[in-house]
């Protein structure tokens, strides 16, 4: 079932890597980028390795939050529905405010929080939580995994000190594919 | 073309030889070729499965995270894997995602990736290995194409080295049976040269050579003892053979003599006996006139002057006369055996039967007052001299006559009785009979069982009768018992030789 709901997963995300070329920018563009990011935000549970102390016991789901404005609309839901890390099923969870958030394993900060990142940041300081954003400056002011659109194609940008500052382990294979870069010093 | 088991020794022990170490070297390289092509096959699947684990392994993020750049930089790789000569990563829809080398035309590859695992198609090892991340999440395909260049390249190798090898162990073999079937061959051969030479020069002096302490040695040993053993037999036969032809011919020389003697000895009695015969016969004759002189002149006396005579005078005179009738009786009796002796013999069918008859008939006419009982045979018949034959008969018949006089029921039988294939003629009478121990004197001239008083007689007839069947090649001889009657058998051989042989 896993291979299909892939393979389903992958139909789309074959489709969105090629939004751009021939077909004009339009209302689908969007849609279709954030059918790869949400893909991506799936696919980072594979990548990346929590303490063990994010897992109290081998049923806690793997959670994948939105915070703020949710530009995947059901696509997140989507992706990870019937999937599972482990035996661990996946769970999507959107906040309002970052207070909201609990236990949260991948956390994707909409554009919509961009002025309140620093403070949302600080906030999740020290908890073993994958922040994701795709807003301009989003690693160098402390956010861990950046998704950058180069030439219609979605690439990462990685603040490794962020990343391990939060106790988690990206595996080289997927440091290897991506752009590592460092916060701007304040 | 020779038959195989024509061959000589020499050439089959090579062939077998050859036959032996080429079949094992044979098997031997077989074994040893697929055993390297197998296990070079499986360690190139290997390494092949391990190249793929890795890169895959490696790959998961590139296509997690759709980075193709990275994808080829992972592929890139494979160029310290010459023999790896194309490679694709696949993504989950089955699209061509990445390619190694990356200038390899896209049609060099499949258009969407096949079933997993590793195998060898088309002279190449083809292998897809599954790209995951984690147990369940399947990322998309790895094609993995290898020539097989190494394996066949090992194969041809092993495969020259094997020949080579084998080439060289089988002229190693050759050589070496070459050097070592002489050990086998030559004892054979020098057996054979030495029996070829005893059959065909007859020469049983030549010896084999002697070989080591093996069968064939033993062979040797054996067949050498067996021609000394030939060679002595050889010799005494030839001894042997030489003191027998003396022998024979000291015999033959000896037998020539002896026969030499005989025959002198025949000629010699055949004169005598002649002789004898002429003398007898003259002397017979000439006894005749004056034994006629003294009867006829007893005769005169007798009538002239017989009144003038006493009583004792004339039964005198009568005697005189009485004896010299029965004289010359006794003369007429010797003529006629010595004519039997001397006249010519007539060959021809003879019917005994009818002659025995004709006699009987005179007999009878002679002394029609006598009881006898005869049986005569019909159709006995033999081939000689009638005339001397009737006089057999005669003599027989009349003797038996003669001796049945005394008898009651006179009883005389004229047969034949068949004896091994011989034809046996007989007279048998149930008369006076005679006492067997004197059964060798019957034949005799002037042997007489009997005084003239008890039977009259001369003594000569069974002599005249004896030579007659002698003269035709036959035997007669006589079974009786003193008043139980006589028989006599005979038989007649009559040579095809026709008249006058010498007897």
């Amino acid at each position: 079932m896993a291979v299909l709901k892939a393979v389903r997963t992958w139909l789309v995300v074959a489709a969105a890597l090629h939004w751009g070329g021939p077909t004009p920018a339009g209302q689908t563009a969007p849609s279709l980028e954030y059918r790869v990011k949400a893909v991506f935000l799936f696919n980072f549970a594979q990548f990346v390795d929590w303490p063990l102390a994010a897992f109290p016991d081998s049923q806690t789901p793997v959670v994948i939050g939105v915070l703020g404005d949710d530009p995947f609309g059901p696509l997140l839901d989507e992706t990870v529905r019937g999937e599972t890390l482990a035996g661990r099923p996946f769970e999507v969870r959107r906040y309002r405010r970052a207070d909201e958030i609990k236990a949260c394993h991948i956390l994707f900060i909409s554009q919509s929080e961009s002025d309140r990142l620093e403070e949302i940041l600080a906030g999740l300081k020290s908890r073993p939580t994958l922040t994701v954003g795709d807003g301009e400056g989003f690693s160098l002011r402390g956010g861990m995994v950046r998704f950058v659109t180069e030439k219609n194609r979605v690439r990462l940008r990685i603040n490794l000190e962020a990343v391990q500052a939060a106790n988690l382990t990206i595996s080289s294979k997927l440091l290897r594919s991506a752009e590592i870069v460092t916060s701007r010093k304040q | 073309m020779i038959p195989l088991r024509d061959w000589p020794i020499q050439r089959k022990l090579t062939a077998i030889f050859l036959l032996i170490s080429g079949l094992v070297l044979l098997l031997t390289s077989a074994a040893f070729v697929t055993y390297q092509v197998i296990t070079l096959r499986r360690m190139t699947l290997k390494d092949l499965s391990t190249l793929g684990r890795v890169i895959a392994t490696n790959s998961t993020a590139a296509l997690a995270f759709a980075n193709e750049g990275d994808a080829r930089e992972i592929l890139a790789a494979l160029r310290a894997q010459p023999h790896v000569v194309a490679a694709g990563l696949y993504d989950a829809t089955g699209r061509l995602f990445a390619r190694y080398p990356p200038d390899l035309a896209a049609d060099s590859l499949p258009a969407t990736p096949p079933v997993d695992g590793y195998r060898f198609e088309r002279g190449h090892l083809v292998g897809v290995e599954p790209v995951a991340q984690t147990a369940n999440a399947r990322l998309d395909s790895l094609y993995l194409e290898s020539d097989v260049k190494a394996v066949r390249d090992a194969a041809r190798l092993t495969g020259i080295i094997g020949t080579v090898v084998v080439a060289i162990a089988l002229l190693a073999a050759y050589v070496l049976g070459r050097a070592l079937q002489g050990r086998i061959a030559d004892p054979i051969l020098a057996l054979t040269e030495t029996a070829k030479a005893v059959s065909t020069r007859q020469d049983y002096s030549v010896r084999a050579p002697p070989s080591g302490r093996d069968e064939l040695g033993a062979l040797t040993d054996t067949f050498n003892q067996m021609l000394a053993r030939i060679e002595e037999q050889d010799r005494a036969l030839r001894e042997s053979k030489t003191e027998l032809e003396q022998r024979v011919a000291d015999r033959t020389q000896e037998l020539a003599e002896r026969n030499e003697a005989l025959r002198r000895n025949a000629a010699e009695l055949l004169a005598a006996n002649t002789e004898l015969d002429a003398f007898a016969y003259s002397v017979s004759h000439d006894l005749r006139a004056p034994l006629r002189s003294i009867d006829g002149f007893s005769q005169v006396l007798l009538e002239d002057y017989g009144p003038k005579l006493d009583e004792a005078g004339r039964d005198s005179l009568q005697r005189v006369r009485a004896n010299s009738q029965r004289m010359a009786t006794l003369i007429d009796d010797l003529l006629k055996l010595a004519r039997v002796t001397r006249s010519e013999m007539r060959t021809e069918a003879v019917d005994l039967s009818a002659i025995a008859r004709d006699i009987v008939g005179d007999l009878q006419r002679a002394a029609p007052e006598r009881p006898v009982e005869f049986a005569i045979a019909p159709g006995l018949s033999a081939r000689g001299d009638s005339r001397l034959l009737r006089v057999v008969l005669e003599n027989l018949l009349r003797n038996s006559w003669k001796y049945t006089g005394n008898q009651a029921r006179p009883r005389i039988e004229f047969g034949s009785t068949g004896g091994n294939g011989e034809r046996v003629f007989m007279v048998r009478d149930n008369g006076a009979g005679f006492d067997m121990k004197y059964a060798d004197k019957l034949f005799g001239v002037f042997q007489r069982l009997h005084t003239a008083s008890e039977f009259e007689g001369t003594g000569v007839g069974l002599a005249t009768v004896r030579r007659i069947i002698t003269r035709h090649g036959g035997r007669i001889w006589a079974e009786g018992a003193v008043d139980q009657g006589a028989t006599f058998y005979f038989t007649i051989v009559t040579a095809r030789a026709g008249p006058g042989g010498p007897s």
